[in-house]
């Protein structure tokens, strides 16, 4: 009875042949629509920031690094939704395909783009990056007046109300 | 700090000529590594996807990869989830167990880096932040290796466990690039 059984389940095997598969050994699966890391185009990139916003889990931070901002992706967080990919307005973020991420270390997970800044022409503080300014100038055909461009979103309040105090009462805001 | 209670036994030490040579129990480490699933307050995404490992479709018997029930038995801690406040002292008390030389895999995002709970009031954020408790409670790991993903996938567990027994060198660099004009 035994030897029965056994000789159904070899007919068996034999006619499924092998289900596992021979990973190292042969190419992972990965479909057209797998997300895996992300890849920031350092010429593409403008320092916006549209994409930390919308990072869920904050894998995508954006700061001040003495004089200069830089984009930092810590893969470690990530949860490869790719939104920031979605959201890039430059396109400057595509998702690819890989995934075999594993590290001794946690420094190897962190991808950075560094970004020259530019200073706010009335306190000195850098505020915005160079790519940035240049773009908004584009996108708006030059039609802003040069005196706003360079200057902070602090300093730009305090020139409004000055500007608007002059007009209003008459008197100069200084 | 929070308190690791396990009436204040010693850890485990090695003998001193396996501390000594310890680089030459790893070269002899290199297969048959016995796991022990340690979750510290996962989703259960990763924790499925330890089992897809262990099912017959990717069957890392084949490497002699067997799963534990008691980290007494394990050379190996597959670490998932951001480790909740609730579950410090356990999983402390778990890695203690565990004789050495002791290996630990951070899955997922959560495991590396506390995923979407890596600034909560509820969870530590990822076996980083573990490490420091670790180390204050005179717990040695030995080596540690980290598998982002979220969850991660069967075929990145298998990459893990190959780049921690130091049979393939890891793809991921530090990359530190400049935004040029263009």
């Amino acid at each position: 009875m035994r030897m029965v059984k056994f000789l159904k389940m070899l007919s068996i095997s034999v006619r499924e042949g092998t289900a596992t598969r021979k990973y190292p050994f042969e190419s992972p699966l990965v479909t057209p629509e797998f997300r895996g890391k992300i890849e920031v185009d350092p010429v593409k990139c403008v320092g916006c920031g549209a994409c930390t916003r919308i990072c869920p889990p904050k894998a995508l931070t954006i700061g001040n690094e003495g004089d200069e901002i830089v984009l930092k992706y810590f893969e470690g967080r990530c949860i490869f939704c790719g939104m920031c990919a979605y959201v890039c307005p430059q396109k400057a973020i595509t998702v690819s395909k890989e995934f075999e991420l594993a590290t001794w270390e946690l420094g190897d997970l962190y991808d950075e783009v560094v970004h020259t800044t530019v200073k706010c022409r009335i306190c000195g503080k850098p505020f915005t990056t160079v790519k940035f300014v240049k773009e908004v100038e584009k996108r708006i055909d030059n039609k802003v007046p040069e005196d706003l461009l360079t200057v902070c979103p602090e300093c730009r309040k305090k020139l409004t109300a000055r500007k608007i105090g002059s007009k209003v009462v008459g008197v100069s805001g200084e | 700090m929070l308190a690791v209670s396990d009436g204040g036994k010693p850890d485990l030490t090695m003998s001193e000529f396996a501390l000594n040579k310890l680089e030459e129990v790893f070269t002899k480490l290199k297969r048959s590594v016995w796991v022990f699933h340690l979750n510290t307050g996962s989703c259960n995404g990763c924790d499925i996807e330890v089992l897809d490992v262990l099912t017959p479709y990717f069957d890392v018997e084949r490497f002699g990869i067997k799963l534990v029930g008691s980290p007494r038995h394990a050379d190996l801690i597959l670490l998932t989830g951001p480790v909740t406040i609730k579950t410090i002292g356990k999983v402390v008390r778990a890695v203690k167990a565990m004789p050495r030389p002791r290996l630990v895999l951070a899955l997922g995002s959560c495991g590396v880096g506390g995923g979407i709970w890596f600034n909560t009031y509820a969870t530590l954020g990822g076996y980083p932040q573990l490490e420091k408790i670790l180390k204050d409670a005179g717990v040695e790991v030995d080596r540690v290796v980290y598998v982002p993903g979220c969850p991660v996938r069967p075929e990145a567990i298998i990459y893990g466990v190959a780049v921690l027994l130091g049979l393939l060198q890891p793809k991921s660099k530090h990359r530190r690039v400049s935004a040029v004009e263009g």
